[in-house]
């Protein structure tokens, strides 16, 4: 082997260890990041109630532990549907950050909507009979069922003496 | 002096039970002195669960540890300030607080009307009285604070020992903001009690709906901010102690202090409708109902164990105490409401879709569903549990996804409804109270969009920021420029001269732009970064622009604690720029630890550095940072929402004040448009 071609093969061999190991470390920046992301979706179980990658507590082995178990599932290649299911074996369904989307817990996502959606139609009901109302004779509006405009007339002027300041 | 806080608590009670009876007596009979009698039996009360209070906080600067909860709760090393705040950090201390804090706002509520509204304050006594009942029998009988350490002695009779030293306060409560963020809190949750008790008054008294709305406004206010200051301390507390990052992680103790400030904000805006319209008279009862009874059912969180939280206090049966007296309390509601739900039937009607009370409905709307879907998303772990048999977690990530749309559809509001007009808003008046909002908010959105923000809440959020500020700008701009015109005096003096004209509705505004700040401080959390890493002395870490370079750590042994501080210098752009010392402390008598985050924060970001312990396998220490954008703003927004409410809380100065200092006047002349202007913008918040 010449000189030169040594020098040739010694530099294949440098950008093929450097590419290797530039490919290494994105491949970790990736698994890391893809590690965060899924842990993102779980609770620590050290009772903190934070959210797995978010838990700090001062010496908290349990987030260590299941850190460690995620970064080597990760690691392994495997789904975020086999991680889930591995957490939920272990700790349960107290383990999810937020409710699946499926089951009992499509309650859970479900009721912020249908709360917004009644409050809307009670709200549009509500300025609709206002409207109505305001189509109506104003003689007939002060009073209210059960009560006179003039037993509520002299409600007012009961109060307003009682509570002159 | 614990027989003494005893015999003090003991006779609270009797008290209490007196104003309560005797109230209902004066209520039916009418006889003054009865009246008399029972309103002095409840000043009475409040003036026994001070002596009560200040005994406990004596046996804890005496260390008289014969006494459990002193035991508990401190030790001879706690510093005075921290021996203070061991007063509520615990199950029996905390609920002496509150009834202690209760006491100032009754004792207050008695003196200040003694005179006044003889009719009504019987009522307001009683109902006081009620819910002092239930919290003195709590101090009493189920978790009293003076409980003495005591073991059977040689003859077979307990003897009474006193311990050497406490075990400590818990760390995480070892910091300065914890002394001042449970009394804000409490404050709020104790201070709802003023609003319900008169509105229950009021409805048992078949008063119509005005008067106890025109009287307990500013208790309301008062109440509003101390739960405003109390909810951003604990935020701010979580945030600088706990070492995660971030300020609110929708634990379920922390929701349950968000429920009533939901419902009080509600409440504080929908009490417009009434005063200026008649209108919404039921919901403004129930709303102050509900806000009471969220306060009653946070506290119940707290204390129960029905929901698992760092924050809460030991679990215990006394839950079982407040669902008893919640039920009670809505018994007596509805009992109240269905007697007398005739007096609170509306007056008005509606004129148009666009127009003030349309926004306030909607606002009521959307605050009212980030309520219920907190509380429903809070207890969901409890009633999966009930229906499936396993216990779902409902954690921060699905409270974001549920209350940043519903967050930003009140920020648009905030913007929207203040420009409407009672009644009806013309077309006319749309375009020229809305046209540079929008354009100015669009025009944000380019300008951040091209910054290269392209998370889409965030984007949404900084648009209507700057929406919601010109809408807010506008309105201090074109007051101020009119009473500039006739006095003379600069914008700015005119500003303010305007606020102080109608501190209510400017207050508000106020309140408005401190709201605004706090969303741009939220919008930041989108871009947060963070990065942890195993350290050597003179290894250095990248986050963001900044280089941090460990130069070491030190050990430092503390009255209290010992320090484990690790010593960050922190570069950017090349240039030291300063030190951090983020640390852990070891409280050696509760063998217990805690961190202390360094933080530099500027108000383009914080740069929050955190000792995160030493790496098992290698001892080498950990180094978690984070970069947090705009957290600042948060802050500054809270002081500016604090700041605006106590504005509103200010009587009007007369505009009569301004018009004496305007130039060149003859005497007796009435200057032309300005009267007619004041009243109306007074009548128009």
């Amino acid at each position: 082997m010449t000189k030169r071609q040594a020098a040739a093969f010694s530099l294949v061999i440098a950008l093929s260890a450097f590419s290797g190991a530039l490919l290494a470390s994105r491949a970790q920046a990736q698994q890391a990041d893809r590690a965060k992301q899924i842990g993102g979706k779980f609770m620590c179980m050290c009772g903190c109630n934070q959210v797995l990658t978010q838990c700090n507590h001062v010496g908290c082995t349990t987030s260590a532990s299941m850190l460690k178990e995620l970064d080597g599932w990760v690691a392994r290649g495997d789904s975020e549907t086999v991680i889930t299911s591995a957490f939920v074996q272990e700790f349960g369904t107290k383990v999810y950050a937020e409710p699946p989307k499926s089951g009992l817990s499509l309650v859970a996502w479900s009721l912020p909507s249908v709360y917004l959606l009644l409050g809307t139609l009670l709200v549009i009901f509500v300025i609709w009979r206002w409207r109505m109302r305001a189509m109506v004779p104003s003689a007939t509006v002060g009073g209210a069922p059960g009560i006179s405009a003039q037993d509520l007339e002299s409600a007012r002027r009961r109060v307003a003496q009682e509570t002159e300041d | 002096m614990d027989v003494f806080g005893s015999f003090a608590l003991l006779l609270a009670f009797l008290c209490a039970g007196y104003a309560f009876v005797g109230g209902i007596a004066a209520i039916l009979t009418r006889h003054p002195l009865l009246i008399k009698s029972a309103r002095q039996a409840g000043i009475a009360t409040c003036a026994l669960i001070f002596l009560a209070t200040g005994s406990l906080i004596y046996l804890f600067f005496s260390d008289s540890y014969w006494v459990s909860y002193v035991v508990a709760h401190s030790n001879r090393d706690l510093s005075t300030f921290y021996k203070v705040a061991a007063l509520w950090s615990g199950q029996e201390g905390s609920l002496l607080f509150w009834s202690f804090l209760l006491a100032i706002y009754v004792f207050s509520v008695l003196l200040v009307y003694r005179n006044k509204n003889g009719e009504l304050m019987p009522y307001v006594g009683v109902v006081l009285a009620g819910v002092q009942i239930f919290f003195l029998t709590l101090n009493n009988f189920v978790a009293s604070p003076f409980k003495v350490l005591a073991s059977p002695g040689a003859n077979g009779a307990l003897e009474i020992f006193t311990r050497a030293d406490g075990n400590g306060l818990n760390p995480l409560l070892q910091y300065p903001e914890m002394v001042i963020h449970p009394p804000n809190l409490y404050s709020g949750y104790t201070g709802f009690t003023i609003p319900f008790a008169f509105a229950l008054g009021a409805l048992l008294a078949r008063y119509p709906g005005e008067k106890w709305i025109h009287l307990t406004r500013k208790w309301t206010m008062i109440a509003w901010c101390f739960q405003t200051a109390g909810i951003l301390l604990g935020a701010h507390w979580a945030y600088a102690v706990l070492g995660w990052g971030g300020y609110w992680g929708w634990d379920p103790v922390e929701n349950a202090s968000l429920l009533p400030w939901l419902t009080g904000t509600a409440f504080l805006h929908s009490v417009m409708m009434q005063e200026k319209r008649g209108m919404m008279k039921v919901w403004n009862v129930w709303l102050v109902f509900s806000t009471f009874m969220l306060c009653i059912l946070g506290t119940l969180l707290t204390r129960s164990g029905v929901v698992s939280s760092v924050h809460a206090f030991a679990q215990s049966s006394i839950g079982n105490y407040f669902v008893g007296f919640l039920v009670l309390v809505l018994a007596v509601c509805f009992g109240a409401y269905v007697k007398n739900r005739d007096y609170l039937k509306s007056e008005n009607q509606l004129d148009s879709m666009v127009s003030r009370e349309s926004s306030f409905l909607f606002n009521n709307l959307i605050l009212l569903v980030s309520c219920i879907a907190v509380l429903s998303g809070t207890l969901f772990p409890v009633f999966s549990e009930w229906f499936s048999g396993s216990r779902i977690s409902v954690g921060a990530p699905f409270f974001n996804k549920v209350n940043i749309p519903i967050g930003l559809l009140l920020l648009f509001l905030t913007g929207v409804g203040p420009l409407l007009a009672w009644r009806k808003t013309s077309t006319e008046s749309l375009k020229r109270n809305f046209g540079w909002p929008l354009i100015a908010g669009l025009l944000a959105g380019i300008v951040v969009f091209a910054l290269g923000v392209r998370e889409f809440f965030s984007l949404v959020c900084l648009m209507l920021c700057v929406f919601v500020t010109t809408t807010i700008g506008m309105e201090f701009f074109r007051g101020a420029r009119v009473i500039r015109s006739r006095s003379g005096a600069s914008l700015f003096a005119s500003a303010v001269e305007l606020t102080m004209r109608n501190t209510r509705r400017y207050g508000g505004y106020i309140v408005h732009m401190g709201m605004v700040l706090i969303f741009v401080g939220l919008a930041g959390a989108a871009f947060n970064k963070d990065v942890q890493n195993d350290m050597q002395p003179g290894s250095t870490m990248q986050i963001g622009g900044y280089k941090l370079l460990l130069q070491g750590f030190d050990t430092k042994p503390e009255k209290n604690y010992t320090s484990e501080r690790m010593i960050v210098e922190v570069w950017r752009d090349n240039k030291p720029l300063m030190m951090l010392y983020p640390e852990r402390r070891f409280f050696q008598t509760n063998e217990q630890s805690g961190t202390m985050v360094a933080i530099y924060s500027t108000l383009r970001e914080d740069l929050y550095v955190v000792y995160a312990g030493q790496n098992p396998e290698t001892q080498a220490p950990v180094i978690h940072a984070f970069l947090n954008p705009l957290v600042k703003w948060i802050w500054l927004g809270g002081l500016v929402v604090v700041l605006g409410t106590l504005v509103t809380l200010l009587p009007n100065r007369r505009a009569v004040l301004v018009l004496a200092g305007a130039p060149e006047r003859a005497a007796g002349q009435q200057p032309q448009g300005l009267a007619p202007s004041v009243a109306l913008r007074e009548g128009h918040d």
